[in-house]
């Protein structure tokens, strides 16, 4: 399990932590019943408080993404990908607020920010339905 | 009930005519980790030697594991291990001597643990003190502030002079040797994002005062930058104290405590702001360097209705 923590950054540590092991679920790195490294053993890896990766282990637990079992460490839990989709998706959510705000800011009418999303969604993931090899031709003459 | 491991009351410290310390009061509990923040000459250097009995108060009350240090120093450096600012120890002895030429000053000292502590931190202890490279000869510093298993550990600006990979590698041994055994550790710093990752809680110092007190989450979560209309902004400002203000265009960049209140209270009446979260760096230098007043009022006619020259 690779974490990075960014110091100086606006993000506090603890959800630095917590979001890049809930994105590791929600990847596929870490599935169900994988074990964690021991809070102490993750508080010397990364140099950060042992109460920080506490509080971590423990936020995630309440979420349902992990849990510790007593005696034996910190599990991914069962479901831990749909758990963390979702979580995922909520902040996905904040962050296309924020740049719908920043396009409001800039003068662009709701069109023109549809049309920015569809353009890029273009670029990441080409039309499937849309028999690309034709009309890519039609368009290139 | 336990006694905090180190408690301020109103304490004071001038030298000559200039005021250091000025009813200095925090407390930190036993078993935290406290970073104890301010900028050079904040004071910082004065107060730890308050606490360790090298400099007398003028007023107040100070209390280290429960003793004065001012009528007990001996028994209070016996019981804390202290890591000074810049400290200098005899460059002609080895580091294996100095080991030895301390452990008679401590009735606690653990002989063995000193030398697992110096192969822990990679000291060479067959080397001169003179020829150790800055990052050995904190971690010297570190042994002998440890070897004596002392309840309480204040390390005076530690980091200073440490690479960043050393400065790692020394909040790792922080963390494992000082954190994982349960001690209080009072760590006094310029650098805050070193501070952060290993903090409970952080003090921050300015002229003498602490001007806040906090966890180190709580702080990032209270402390927050929002940006909104002049005039909101003066209307805010008239009843939320502001820690730093800088006008942009029609809108002003407000930082402000108690964020939570002010947003859901800016949500109430339905003023129009978007909120920056912080680092840090940002909220100490909102504390120790912000612009309080700012010409917010001098300034509104600019955003009223446009004016009607021609």
């Amino acid at each position: 399990m690779l974490i990075r923590v960014e110091k100086g950054s606006a993000v506090p540590i603890s959800s630095q932590i917590a979001e890049q092991i809930a994105m590791h679920c929600a990847a596929g790195k870490l599935a169900s019943g994988d074990r964690l490294p021991s809070v102490r053993e993750l508080a010397r890896e990364l140099a950060v408080n042992q109460n920080t990766i506490l509080r971590v282990y423990e936020r995630l637990v309440r979420e349902g993404l992990l849990e510790m079992r007593q005696g034996q460490g910190t599990f991914i839990a069962e479901d831990s990908t749909g758990r963390s989709l979702a979580s995922h998706r909520k902040r996905l959510g904040e962050e296309f607020r924020q740049m719908a705000r920043q396009g409001i800011a800039l003068g662009l009418t709701a069109d023109e920010l549809h049309e920015i999303l569809s353009k890029a969604l273009e670029q990441v993931q080409p039309p499937v339905n849309k028999q690309p090899a034709k009309s890519k031709t039609g368009v290139s003459s | 009930m336990i006694d905090p491991a180190i408690e301020f009351i109103d304490v004071c410290k001038r030298f000559r005519k200039q005021e250091v310390l000025r009813d200095t009061t925090f407390r930190v509990e036993r078993g935290r980790t406290f970073a104890f923040l301010g900028r050079n000459a904040a004071g910082k250097t004065t107060a730890i030697s308050i606490m360790m009995g090298l400099l007398s108060r003028d007023a107040g009350s100070v209390r280290v594991l429960g003793l004065d240090p001012a009528t007990h120093p001996v028994e209070v450096r016996r019981r804390v291990g202290y890591l000074a600012e810049d400290q200098t120890m005899y460059g002609w002895m080895l580091c294996e001597e100095i080991l030895r030429f301390m452990a008679p000053f401590y009735p606690t000292w653990d002989h063995q643990l000193a030398l697992k502590y110096a192969k822990d931190f990679e000291v060479p202890l067959a080397t001169k003190i003179k020829h150790l490279s800055k990052g050995q000869n904190v971690r010297l510093g570190l042994v002998l502030a440890l070897a004596h298993r002392p309840e309480l550990v204040i390390l005076d600006d530690p980091a200073l002079g440490l690479d960043p990979i050393m400065r790692k590698q020394f909040n790792r041994d922080l963390i494992t040797h000082l954190q994982g055994e349960g001690r209080t550790v009072f760590y006094s710093s310029h650098l805050l994002y070193e501070v952060e990752p290993v903090a409970d809680e952080v003090a921050i110092l300015d002229a003498g005062k602490i001007v806040r007190h906090a966890e180190t989450e709580e702080l990032r979560r209270d402390v927050k930058q929002i940006v909104l209309h002049r005039e909101a902004a003066s209307q805010l400002a008239s009843e939320t104290r502001i820690l730093d203000q800088r006008p942009d265009g029609a809108d002003v960049a407000v930082i402000v405590e108690n964020a939570e209140t002010v947003i859901q209270k800016l949500a109430q009446v339905g003023v129009e702001h978007r909120i920056v979260d912080l680092n840090l760096d940002e909220i100490f230098e909102a504390y120790v360097a912000g612009k309080r007043s700012s010409p917010i009022a001098a300034t509104i006619r600019v955003a009223g209705p446009q004016p009607c020259d021609a």
